[in-house]
């Protein structure tokens, strides 16, 4: 691989390394995907600048964590993050509420593994907070959207790509949703997963489970 | 010529950051706070009826962190380029999640709870978080006392209002903590800031 390429540290899951994966891809560039199970994690961890991961390595060897922060300077490197900064402010806005939706996903129903009490939260959640943050999401692609199929201006952005990312998470989590979050969200799912890079990505990446 | 509104409640909260920044770059804005009371009558015209936005221009943009980082790259307080971005973004996301654990104590309803909370959280996560941010600000303080690049950045001004949070619930948190300690100092010093510190509203949070 070429000495100038970016190096990304994380498990073999796609979690909160996805969204970079996707950047990368979507950019055109390659990347050094290093991926490591569960066992050999105690052999990387002290390599990594927190102990956390993910990390990008840059040739130099610096390191940068925070999943966040990692796919905004990759987006910003490959022209995904705005033609400025107003928009790339905007695009900030996006994926910070979209953030706000997976948190109370993330702890309230992904990794519930008491099955009566899921299903009561996943109700609470439809009944309630799902659409209390789509709406929010979709308030700002309207103050911010030249183009239905991106959420800022009228092209792709590293906020795109979170929320197909964060959305097709919560269909695949609560299949009977897929309806009415398409009637909000289908104009960008369809718009990410016929773009060719990363259609290209998504064919070839390793299968996990999740 | 840009004009810059925040909306905020008065306190410090989650609007300060974005008031530190205005104030280390000498800009004006429109300082406009509600008090609990008025805050219902102004919530529909917010965009996600949430506080802080930022109205610049005409355009309203909601999240704390989204405006900062806005108002900090406006003024060149947010790094000299991408790389030193995400270097200042790496340690605000770090600086992020210690407040994030620090509310989930804060906000707690049963008493007792909150205080089986409150002390984990200082014993344990608040040290790990700080230990945490001590090792960006060597690494990427280039031997200097702020976080990144030898010079003030936003992600300062948020580990100073941060700060000042925490050392008001625990007064000694950052006992064992030179740099960060450090840090802090150096930015109260700076002139402007000094300023603005003895100038601003007292208030609750």
């Amino acid at each position: 691989m070429a000495n100038n390429t970016l190096k990304l540290y994380y498990f073999n899951l796609q979690a909160r390394a996805e969204l970079i994966r996707l950047i990368f891809a979507a950019a055109g560039r390659p990347w050094n995907d290093v991926r490591f199970e569960n066992k050999e994690w105690p052999q990387y961890k002290p390599k990594m600048i927190l102990g956390q991961c993910p990390v990008l390595e840059l040739p130099d060897g610096t390191q940068i964590p925070q999943s966040l922060t990692i796919s905004r300077y990759v987006a910003r490197e490959n022209g995904l993050a705005g033609k400025d900064n107003l928009e790339s402010a905007k695009i900030d806005a996006v994926a910070d509420t979209q953030r706000d939706l997976n948190d109370v996903f993330h702890s309230k129903i992904l990794f519930e593994k008491d099955q009566t009490k899921k299903a009561e939260e996943i109700k609470r959640f439809t009944d309630g907070d799902l659409f209390k943050h789509v709406n929010r999401l979709m308030i700002l692609k309207n103050a911010y959207s030249r183009d239905i199929k991106y959420f800022v201006g009228s092209n792709l952005s590293w906020a795109d790509l979170y929320v197909y990312l964060s959305i097709e998470r919560i269909i695949k989590s609560i299949p009977n949703m897929k309806n009415s979050l398409d009637a909000h969200f289908k104009p960008t799912l369809d718009m990410v997963n016929s773009n060719s890079n990363i259609r290209k990505y998504l064919n070839e990446r390793p299968v996990t489970p999740f | 010529m840009a004009t810059y509104k925040l909306y905020y409640f008065n306190g410090r909260g989650r609007g300060e950051v974005s008031r530190l920044i205005f104030a280390a770059a000498g800009q004006k804005y429109e300082d406009i706070r509600f008090e609990g009371e008025q805050w219902p009558s102004h919530k529909s015209e917010m965009p996600l009826g949430q506080l802080p936005v930022l109205e610049f221009n005409g355009v309203k943009l909601p999240q704390s962190i989204s405006i900062a980082r806005f108002l900090a790259k406006q003024f060149n307080l947010a790094g000299k380029d991408n790389f030193e971005q995400a270097q200042v973004d790496a340690v605000v996301d770090t600086i992020a999640d210690l407040v994030n654990k620090f509310i989930a104590v804060r906000f707690e309803a049963d008493e007792a709870k909150k205080q089986e909370l409150g002390k984990t959280f200082f014993a344990e996560e608040l040290p790990k978080q700080l230990k945490n941010l001590e090792t960006l600000g060597k690494l990427y303080g280039k031997g200097g006392a702020f976080f990144v690049g030898n010079q003030l950045t936003w992600a300062d001004l948020l580990f100073y209002d941060v700060g000042e949070s925490l050392l008001g619930a625990e007064a000694n948190a950052l006992d064992n903590f030179t740099f960060l300690k450090q840090n802090r100092a150096e930015v109260a010093k700076l002139p402007k800031i000094a300023e603005y510190l003895k100038s601003r509203p007292v208030t609750p949070f």
